[in-house]
């Protein structure tokens, strides 16, 4: 079975398909907790995958970037020892049902950390990872908006193996080697692909394509911010209802930043630790003389724009900073999210952008 | 390892958050629970941050006593009974009120309404209080007289819903932040905000109209409304059958003098908010610590009650704490038995007499401030304080950190060792609302659930065990499983009635009955009062919270993210004043009032008002409590920590 062939998984098999690939790595799926609220875990039976969620708040980026780690430990004993010992954690995984935005926001993840200085941490992890991304048959919520960021509903690239619902099976498409080691413990289980299911993929894509109510028309607003043509009114104005809580950045699966921290242990040693961070907070910027680069509110949503939305990543890294997943959506204590930012942005330029002869005459 | 749905232990919002862990003292994931109907997918910045700061490296995880100087380690054992044996000393030699316990807003409805049975039904004391006496208890009787019900009559939805809102004294965007995000909705809904702070908060992009009072003037304005109201007709229908109504318009006729110069607003911006509340409803009123810290605080509550009654809209008191409402729902209130049964009502004595199994004595006893007075003139000399940094939230710092020096025995329980554990002979290692189960009340009065995410840190142990540990050390038993301690309550406590965790278990908490169904409402008179102006201390103090931090900054500023948001305490005044008194920005200068002093570094900020500095909470001993004076509220006893008369000079 290689990388570009479709099969399909009937679903009376799926639970057996993953039991055999839990016997080589640990499944990290979709768990419904209390109340329909859904969080992706270490499942300990493929029995507890959330099959029909429709989107996590947290997402699975954390199984390669923890949101709290451990990074080494050392101990300072006399006389003038240092001990100093890494921790491994990195378990293989496979990480089933994932959605396209956060495949997207991962691929993301792995080029930032990947050059030009490798992240240890983040590449052990990712190395070990096996994604097997699960379409949006339609848009899982009322905030998405993948489509307007190429990053789903379904990927034509990029996913290790990808599932599509059919109803009574799923649409098996193998992307990458590594897509293809994992599923040769399941692999009698898979039949060809015939032209009825690609068929029926394609009416399922069609017909999620057209069901999203969230648009965000980014291009225009990432020409006005990478020109730096927004004014700083905008930006204030848009800080000036921020409540501070960073759950833009945290909840971001594209978002990669962390602080460090050494902590002091029960038995004399120290970890050193790094949890997230965020380019909201007013010390994530601050020099130690005092002076801060981003002072205001309005500045540090600046800052976050000019990582979602601006050339500056698409050059380098071929996509802008967002996946649409709409999570900055749903976490905001106000309206600060990508597609509201954006048509604030989109409106209230008209108000500073005056026709070319116009400007001449004054 | 699997996330647990517990309930935050911040504010008094109560978001729905699942914590899972990874180790011992180690947090796997945390994030807030997507259909819980506080967060709803949400959390605050102190939320997000609120591992570090409750698992913070320094925590105490072994009891302490005192040998000379220095607190040393003990046993649970030792601690107990060195802690009992002091008590039963006092008991026998000087009686049982020569004990005082103080509690905690922070800890669970089972530790509060087991504390409260510590204190009067196992030693037998009548000075029991709880931490709200330092905050918000100035609501309990203002309320108690009006609407009938010591709590909010209004959710978060229907402050979503509102047509509305009247917003008094709270820095409400920053403090709860939840509600915050509710009254954006509703602004953004068409809802009419009618703001009072003598600073422009974080409010203001969605306010209608802003007042800004004088600090201290509040119940100038407030009254204004009342009568404007009142004389514009613009009451609903049936009020002036509510009894009360008569007394209410005879009360207003005394004269307040010109208004402007009596509180620093004029009476068409009165008259402007009465009719934009009038003509919206429904309505919301809501105040803060603003308006609950001041030395008329029950009458100004009175008054916001009042506009709220006669305009058919409801209240809702910002509080701050957590478990602010279910403290005081089960008794860790001085003058009231569980359930705000009056202490002086002989038929409420005999019923919890039954429960209990005890005398309890008709007086009231002391209030958490007394309390702490009396450590210091020698009517207490034992202090038992769980859960509270009274030597930071206590007013007049200087003094009462004498006092608590002074009373012969004083034993605290904390999750570290705060400024008032370091002065204590025996320290308690308590450990954290993500430790143990329980139930908080928010400020909706929804009881939550609260359940054990992670072993407690070391030898720590839930309040709810120390208290029991101590009363069967005294000789009685009381019980240790959260679960039965609720049975109790909600057989007990009629606001509480058939509440388990089997039912809390099933949904997103229960919410308390809020309304009195009309009966029971009733408008009360508010009297006038005017600020006295002392030449010596020209200055008002504006003491406010950040964003980032809680009450002292005990869990909070350990948390590096939090801490570093609000590395160096400053004070704030406006460009004009500074100029006068040749001031410049950065450098230190000296705040000081009749009790005590402090000094921070000046920062400009033209949203300060003329003649008033802004001086907000900084953890590490610096608070500017220690500006206030013992002076308190004559009917609730809530220190007068607002609008404190102050002078601002240049450190030389």
């Amino acid at each position: 079975m290689k990388a570009s062939e479709t099969w399909v998984l009937k679903k009376p098999d799926a639970l057996m398909f993953f039991a055999s690939l839990a016997n080589e790595m640990r499944l990290v799926a979709p768990r419904y907790l209390f109340g329909g609220d859904v969080m992706f875990g270490v499942v300990d039976s493929p029995k507890e995958i959330a099959w029909d969620y429709g989107h996590d708040i947290y997402p699975p980026k954390r199984f390669l970037l923890p949101h709290f780690e451990d990074m080494l430990r050392y101990e300072c004993s006399p006389p003038r020892r240092i001990r100093l010992e890494a921790v491994k954690d990195a378990p293989p995984q496979a990480i089933v049902g994932i959605r396209s935005c956060d495949v997207s926001a991962i691929r993301f993840q792995e080029k930032f950390f990947g050059s030009p200085i490798v992240d240890p941490y983040y590449k052990a992890r990712s190395d070990n990872t096996v994604l097997f991304s699960l379409v949006c048959n339609k848009p899982p919520k009322r905030e998405c908006f993948c489509i307007c960021c190429d990053a789903g509903p379904y990927l034509d690239a990029g996913f290790d193996v990808q599932l599509t619902d059919l109803g009574d099976r799923f649409l098996y498409e193998i992307g990458s080697e590594k897509g293809e080691r994992a599923t040769k413990p399941g692999a009698y289980m898979l039949a060809k692909a015939g032209p009825d299911d690609i068929a029926e993929r394609r009416r399922i894509e069609l017909l999620a394509d057209s069901l999203f109510e969230t648009t965000a028309y980014i291009a225009k607003a990432i020409n006005f911010i990478s020109a730096d043509e927004v004014p700083d009114e905008i930006w204030e104005e848009l800080g000036s209802t921020c409540f501070r809580c960073a759950a833009c950045t945290n909840l971001c699966p594209v978002c990669t930043c962390y602080t460090v921290d050494d902590r002091a242990e029960a038995d004399g040693s120290f970890t050193r630790c790094r949890s997230w961070d965020s380019c909201q907070y007013a010390g994530f910027t601050r020099e130690a003389s005092g002076h801060n680069p981003r002072p205001t509110f309005g500045s540090r949503v600046q800052r976050r724009f000019y990582h979602k939305a601006s050339y500056q990543y698409i050059m380098r890294d071929g996509r802008h900073g967002c996946v649409g997943c709409g999570r900055c959506v749903s976490a905001c204590l106000t309206k600060l999210g990508v597609p509201d930012v954006v048509k604030r942005i989109r409106r209230e330029m008209h108000k500073y952008l005056q026709p070319q002869d116009t400007v001449a005459e004054v | 390892m699997n996330p647990v749905l517990t309930t935050c232990g911040f504010c008094s919002c109560g978001c729905g958050l699942y914590i899972e862990s990874a180790a011992a003292d180690r947090v796997a994931s945390l994030c807030p629970s997507a259909n819980h109907p506080v967060s709803t997918g949400r959390l605050c910045i102190k939320g997000w941050n609120a591992t570090p700061a409750v698992l913070g490296t320094d925590r105490l995880t072994t009891p302490l006593i005192r040998k000379g100087d220095r607190l040393e380690p003990a046993s649970w054992g030792e601690a107990t009974s060195f802690a009992a044996s002091s008590l039963k000393k006092l008991i026998s030699d000087l009686g049982p009120q020569s004990v005082g316990i103080i509690g905690s807003a922070k800890t669970t409805n089972e530790e509060c309404y087991s504390l409260a049975r510590l204190a009067r039904g196992v030693i037998g004391t009548p000075n029991i209080d709880g931490a709200c006496r330092f905050y918000d208890a100035s609501i309990i009787h203002a309320l108690l007289d009006t609407t009938g019900i010591a709590a909010s009559q209004s959710d978060m939805n229907a402050v979503a819903q509102a047509g509305s809102l009247l917003i008094a004294g709270a820095n409400v965007m920053e403090q709860l932040a939840h509600i915050g995000s509710r009254i954006e909705d509703a602004a953004d809904n068409g809802c009419r905000v009618v703001a009072a702070d003598p600073r422009t908060s974080r409010l203001a992009p969605h306010v209608s109209l802003f007042l800004h009072p004088e600090p201290g003037t509040d119940l100038v304005w407030a009254r204004a409304l009342v009568k404007t109201i009142i004389d514009r007709r613009l009451y609903v229908d049936t009020v002036p059958e509510l009894p009360g109504f008569e007394e209410l318009r005879a009360s207003l006729d005394e004269a307040a003098g010109d208004l402007k110069s009596a509180c620093g607003i004029d009476a068409d911006a009165i008259a402007e908010a009465a009719e934009i509340l009038a003509k919206n409803p429904p309505l919301v009123v809501m105040f803060g610590l603003g308006v609950l810290q001041q030395l008329h605080s029950t009458q100004i509550v009175k008054a916001l009650a009042d506009v709220a009654i006669l305009l058919g809209g409801s209240v809702m008191p910002l509080r701050g704490q957590n478990n602010a409402q279910g403290a005081c729902d089960l008794g860790l209130v001085y003058d009231f038995l569980p359930g705000y049964a009056l202490l002086t009502n002989p038929a409420a004595r005999k019923v919890w007499e039954v429960i209990w199994d005890c005398r309890l004595p008709a007086k009231p006893g002391m209030s958490a401030v007394d309390m702490v007075r009396a450590c210091r003139s020698g009517g207490i000399k034992g202090l038992l304080v769980f859960g509270e940094n009274l030597a930071l939230s206590a007013p007049n710092t200087e003094e009462s950190i004498a006092a608590l020096d002074k009373v012969d025995f004083l034993a605290v329980s904390d999750l570290y060792l705060t400024e008032t554990a370091r002065l204590a002979d025996v320290v308690f290692p308590a450990c954290s609302f993500l430790e143990k189960d329980g139930t908080f009340t928010n400020i909706e009065s929804r009881v939550q659930r609260v359940r054990r995410a992670f072993e407690p840190l070391g030898d720590s142990r839930p309040d709810l065990d120390i208290i029991a540990d101590l009363a069967s050390a005294l000789g009685a038993e009381m019980p240790r499983d959260p679960r039965k301690v609720m049975a109790e309550i909600a057989t007990s406590v009629p606001l509480y009635r058939g509440i388990s965790y089997d039912k809390l278990d099933e949904s997103w908490g229960h919410p308390l009955r809020r309304t009195l169904d009309g009966a029971g409402v009733k408008l009360a008179p508010i009297s006038s009062s005017l600020a006295e102006k002392d030449d010596a201390y020209p200055f008002r103090l504006i003491a406010g919270r950040v964003n980032y931090h809680q009450q002292t900054g005990t869990m909070s500023a350990r948390s590096a993210v939090l801490a570093r948001e609000y590395p160096e305490a400053y004070a704030e005044l406006n460009e004009a004043d500074a100029e006068k008194l040749g001031l410049r920005s950065g450098r230190p200068i000296m705040i000081s009032s009749k009790s005590g002093s402090l000094v921070r570094a000046l920062v400009l900020n033209d949203s300060v008002p003329p003649g008033c500095v802004h001086v907000p909470h900084f953890f590490g001993g610096d608070s500017p409590n220690a500006l206030a004076s013992y002076e308190c509220d004559p009917v609730s006893g809530v220190p007068a920590y607002k609008a404190c008369a102050v002078k601002v000079e240049a450190v030389k």
